[in-house]
């Protein structure tokens, strides 16, 4: 159980959580998730294929993510992936977390001499 | 050959780091986003795209493939390349003390006698022998971790008879104190299995626990969905994956052939 805790609680790679953002929108495949993560992120995170693959792999192996559906447009494979609710939840459980260190941060400089204005 | 033909060639060379399996079943499209994301004229891969595809490449062969729900069998792999690690630490002690031993003989010359030499094992064949039983620790180790994140049954059952096999271990018995450092190895060979050999019982008895840690968590019941009966290869999956996979590799292997 104390396990349990620990896997709950440790945070997430920016990536897996950029990656996850990008299909909290809908299904999307590899090469539109890369460009809404850098539209997303104003153009700081740029995955590259191989990183992203191996997330997407491994986020399905945990069934956070799943297949939707494969399409060929222009003779190359297109497959299309989508959040379970596993994966939905784990996103949100990790927004609220980064929200809270966020907010307490902001809280903070405001309060040492409203620095973060 | 146009510019983009020579492009994809390139990348198809680049995705063979990856695993058969999951270059089978990803491939196309890894080589479509790569296209995507090409610029217009680009003859060659880009230092960072290439060295990004050889890391995830390599760690895709390398890292155990067990899902977050198998978390007993996660953690005896974690285990068992904590196994593979203390086994390394006593390959370079091996090493270090016989590169000490060597030069103690040859460039400090005569202090030991050809008796004494002969005694610490000190001849070519005797340093092969053992460097090689402190390599087979750190090998075995590695494949267990390998195959039973594959989820092979067998495996289960291999990583306990080595570590019982292990229990014949010099540490364990009167052989120890035989010979002042070398004289186990004499007659180490290659019994010592996933223990390896070593100066002390430190590193053994280490290894020990970690062992029979990672024996205790395979044998777990949470453990035992992950693993299949002898014969099937690769983790149990559920049904729908199961589906879901055969769909995909029948739509996988379609595409490839049109190109």
């Amino acid at each position: 159980m104390i396990y349990n805790v620990c896997m709950a609680v440790r945070a997430m790679q920016e990536a897996t959580f950029m990656i996850l953002t990008a299909l909290a929108n809908g299904s999307q495949h590899g090469y539109g998730i890369i460009t809404d993560v850098r539209e997303v992120s104003g153009g700081r995170v740029r995955l590259r294929a191989g990183t992203l693959y191996m997330a997407l792999d491994r986020l399905r192996a945990d069934e956070l993510i799943v297949v939707d559906r494969e399409e060929v447009v222009d003779g190359r494979l297109r497959r299309y992936y989508r959040l379970t609710p596993a994966g939905a939840k784990r996103l949100a459980d990790e927004a609220a977390r980064l929200q809270a260190h966020a907010a307490a941060a902001l809280r903070r400089l405001n309060l040492a001499g409203g620095m973060a204005t | 050959m146009t510019d983009r033909e020579h492009l994809e060639r390139a990348y198809r060379r680049l995705l063979a780091w990856y695993p058969r399996a999951f270059r089978r079943e990803n491939g196309p499209e890894i080589l479509a986003v790569l296209m995507a994301d090409a610029l217009d004229g680009q003859r060659r891969p880009g230092l960072a795209q290439s060295a990004d595809l050889i890391r995830s490449g390599l760690w895709m062969r390398l890292r155990p493939s067990v899902p977050a729900s198998a978390r007993t069998v996660r953690a005896a792999v974690r285990l068992m390349y904590a196994g593979a690690a203390i086994s390394t630490v006593n390959l370079i002690l091996v090493l270090a003390v016989t590169a000490d031993a060597k030069v103690y003989h040859t460039v400090l010359g005569h202090r030991l006698t050809a008796a004494q030499a002969r005694e610490l094992n000190l001849t070519t064949l005797g340093i092969t022998v053992l460097i090689v039983a402190a390599l087979i620790p750190v090998a075995l180790w590695l494949w267990m971790a390998w195959k039973t994140g594959q989820g092979r049954n067998w495996a289960r059952g291999l990583f306990l008879g080595l570590l019982v096999l292990s229990a014949q271990h010099p540490v364990f018995g009167a052989v120890a104190t035989e010979h002042p450092v070398f004289g186990v190895l004499g007659t180490a060979g290659i019994r010592e299995g996933l223990v390896p050999v070593v100066f002390g019982p430190i590193i053994p008895v280490l290894t020990w626990l970690v062992g029979i840690a990672a024996v205790l968590l395979l044998e777990l019941r949470a453990s035992g969905a992950f693993f299949k009966s002898p014969g099937d290869g690769g983790p149990a999956l559920h049904q729908a994956q199961m589906v879901e996979l055969a769909r995909i590799r029948s739509s996988s292997a379609r595409w490839t052939r049109q190109v």
